[in-house]
């Protein structure tokens, strides 16, 4: 069963915010989505198979050999920060 | 300029006989793309400044082209189509930019795609709407938008996208035109804005099958700084085409297909985009194809979406989780790391994206990982299990690219029919299994293109790109823009 709460911990814990009218809007959202959903469980002897999380099989794992690069230079690095200090990213406060 | 009407194939002959130059193919590019911008939106940038600097000497050499803007350019902003990422501006280009310098192609502009390209609509990018070059009040599709509809309007001869569900191939196909994802890991990916790892390719949209092996013959091969990218390839697939493919066996869908399925709907447009289909058909007939209906499971067919949106949500949360604002990005505001990371998303990300990760973490909730996530992966598998011994006896799969033409901005649309389900959305096949798949344009319905795809076996680009060009050829809609000089 779907709540607007289990909603708003997940919205959490993806670490963003939502405003109501958007809840309703995902809430609604849902209905469809787990009549959809419901469809895969409708499958028989689903449960027999192994679960693809790729699309064909790799019987050989592709390692590249161990070889020290030149990496980005400390600027290139940090261009994109927004706030810099010292040559790092400069954040609140962490540690008291 | 006629001239950007023209297939790369086309274009290419002009230049190296000396009666136009890659500058001035440059100029009208980028002088078109300015007067269809306002009207259409396929640009978050244009390039004005774009040069023939880099002197190559393969096919692209001169030739300008569009580039999804979820593809790193080194000092060139690129947005994802998102606020989150709307100052941008990456550091390297991607393999694929840096391949397409070397051969002397010419990037022209960076395209609008669906936010963090997580669409099929093309209406959510964070700099508005990208609307079809053959109707406006139509949408081109997505979530390469802006690539299709650069192509579509003669602005360029080719563009990159990306294609994760459907994403080169429905936007190609509602802009009649060519649309390729090759195998995966056929092209690097590397500097390319990962949505779903497992599921993700990286192609091209063209005006005819041949341009479309001529930009997958400089994109291929093996990048070490892409672990899932294949090994080199010998096979130049532009010197595939012309092979026979008299007796070639290719087989559709019957309970996709089949206009007994959708007597009670009544909806013209979807009858006459089947009928096209079957047009299509009969011409494959006559030129050698062997076509046959084959039946599969309905029951496994109607979960072919439902587990595309679990597994595609669930691996672009956890992608997107480095979307912070701190290291790159648009900064929040807060007190501490984590209200300034709150801040960020919550402004950044819009609400459909949201609305996308919501879904993809509720599928990893430790209550529903076995009867969504895992239960998602298992329809993966049976569905390439089922594709894969069928292409034991045929050597590719015909379809209707889609089940209409290009729907109107803003129509809702039945979501839980077996019309959307699965004639809407049957291409993901070819990502669950990293099968190269083609949509060429093979008509009209009131006005508008519609398109067939071709899917092969893994590893077979080749032998597909083949059968289309052969299609192709007998359909007689190679070249064709909406907007064109010609």
């Amino acid at each position: 069963m779907i709540t607007k709460e289990k909603l708003k911990n997940y919205a959490e814990k993806l670490m963003f915010n939502m405003n109501e009218s958007e809840y309703e809007t995902l809430m609604n959202e849902f209905d469809v989505i787990m009549e959809q959903m419901d469809l895969i469980g409708k499958i028989k002897d689903i449960e027999k198979v192994e679960p693809m999380t790729f699309p064909y099989n790799i019987y050989v794992n592709q390692l590249r050999e161990d070889i020290a690069k030149d990496p980005l230079t400390t600027d290139e690095a940090l261009q994109n920060a927004k706030e810099v200090k010292y040559n790092q990213v400069k954040v609140p406060k962490v540690v008291g | 300029m006629k001239q950007l009407d023209l297939t790369i194939e086309e274009i290419r002959k002009l230049l190296d006989s000396g009666q136009i130059t890659s500058e001035d193919l440059i100029k009208d590019s980028l002088d078109k793309a300015h007067q269809y911008q306002e009207e259409y939106n396929s640009f978050v940038t244009i390039l004005d400044d774009a040069k023939h600097e880099v002197k190559g000497n393969s096919v692209l050499n001169g030739i300008p082209y569009t580039l999804k803007d979820n593809i790193s350019t080194k000092g060139i902003l690129t947005t994802g189509s998102s606020n989150i990422l709307s100052d941008y501006v990456p550091v390297y280009d991607a393999t694929i930019v840096k391949k397409l310098k070397d051969s002397g192609a010419v990037l022209v502009g960076k395209t609008v795609l669906d936010e963090l390209a997580m669409g099929g609509s093309g209406t959510t990018g964070h700099t508005g709407i990208v609307r079809n070059p053959w109707d406006k009040n139509r949408l081109i599709g997505g979530s390469s938008a802006g690539s299709a509809a650069s192509v579509a309007l003669g602005i360029t001869p080719f563009s990159i996208g990306s294609d994760t569900g459907d994403s080169i191939r429905k936007p190609a196909a509602y802009g009649g035109v060519v649309g390729f994802k090759p195998t995966y890991g056929r092209i690097s990916r590397y500097g390319v804005f990962a949505f779903a790892s497992s599921l993700d390719n990286v192609g091209c949209i063209t005006r005819s099958v041949k341009d479309a092996a001529y930009v997958t013959d400089i994109l291929k091969g093996k990048d070490e700084r892409d672990m899932t990218s294949l090994p080199n390839t010998d096979e130049v697939y532009a010197d595939c085409l012309e092979n026979d493919i008299k007796g070639k066996k290719l087989f559709y869908i019957k309970e996709a297909c089949n206009l007994d399925n959708y007597k009670d709907v009544n909806d013209e447009e979807l009858t006459a985009t089947l009928n096209n289909f079957y047009e299509v058909i009969e011409k494959c007939r006559e030129i050698g194809f062997i076509v046959e209906e084959v039946s599969i499971d309905r029951d496994l067919l109607n979960a072919l979406y439902p587990a595309y949106m679990c597994i595609s949500c669930a691996e672009a949360t956890s992608n997107n989780a480095n979307l912070t604002g701190i290291l790159f990005g648009k900064r929040g505001v807060g007190n501490n790391v984590d209200d300034i990371i709150f801040d960020a998303r919550t402004k950044g990300f819009s609400e459909f994206i949201k609305r996308r990760f919501v879904m993809g973490s509720f599928v990893l909730q430790k209550e529903n990982q076995e009867r969504l996530f895992l239960n998602a992966g298992r329809v993966r598998r049976m569905i390439v299990d089922k594709i894969n011994e069928l292409f034991k006896d045929y050597d590719g799969l015909i379809m209707p690219s889609s089940d209409s033409i290009a729907p109107i901005i803003g129509n809702k649309t039945e979501q839980l029919s077996d019309r959307y389900l699965i004639l809407g959305n049957h291409l993901v096949i070819g990502n669950f299994g990293g099968f190269p798949s083609i949509s060429i344009p093979s008509g009209f319905v009131n006005g508008l293109p519609v398109s067939v795809n071709i899917t092969g076996r893994q590893f077979e680009d080749g032998l597909t790109l083949n059968m289309a060009y052969k299609i192709e050829s007998v359909l007689g809609y190679k070249g064709q823009v909406a907007k064109g000089d010609k």
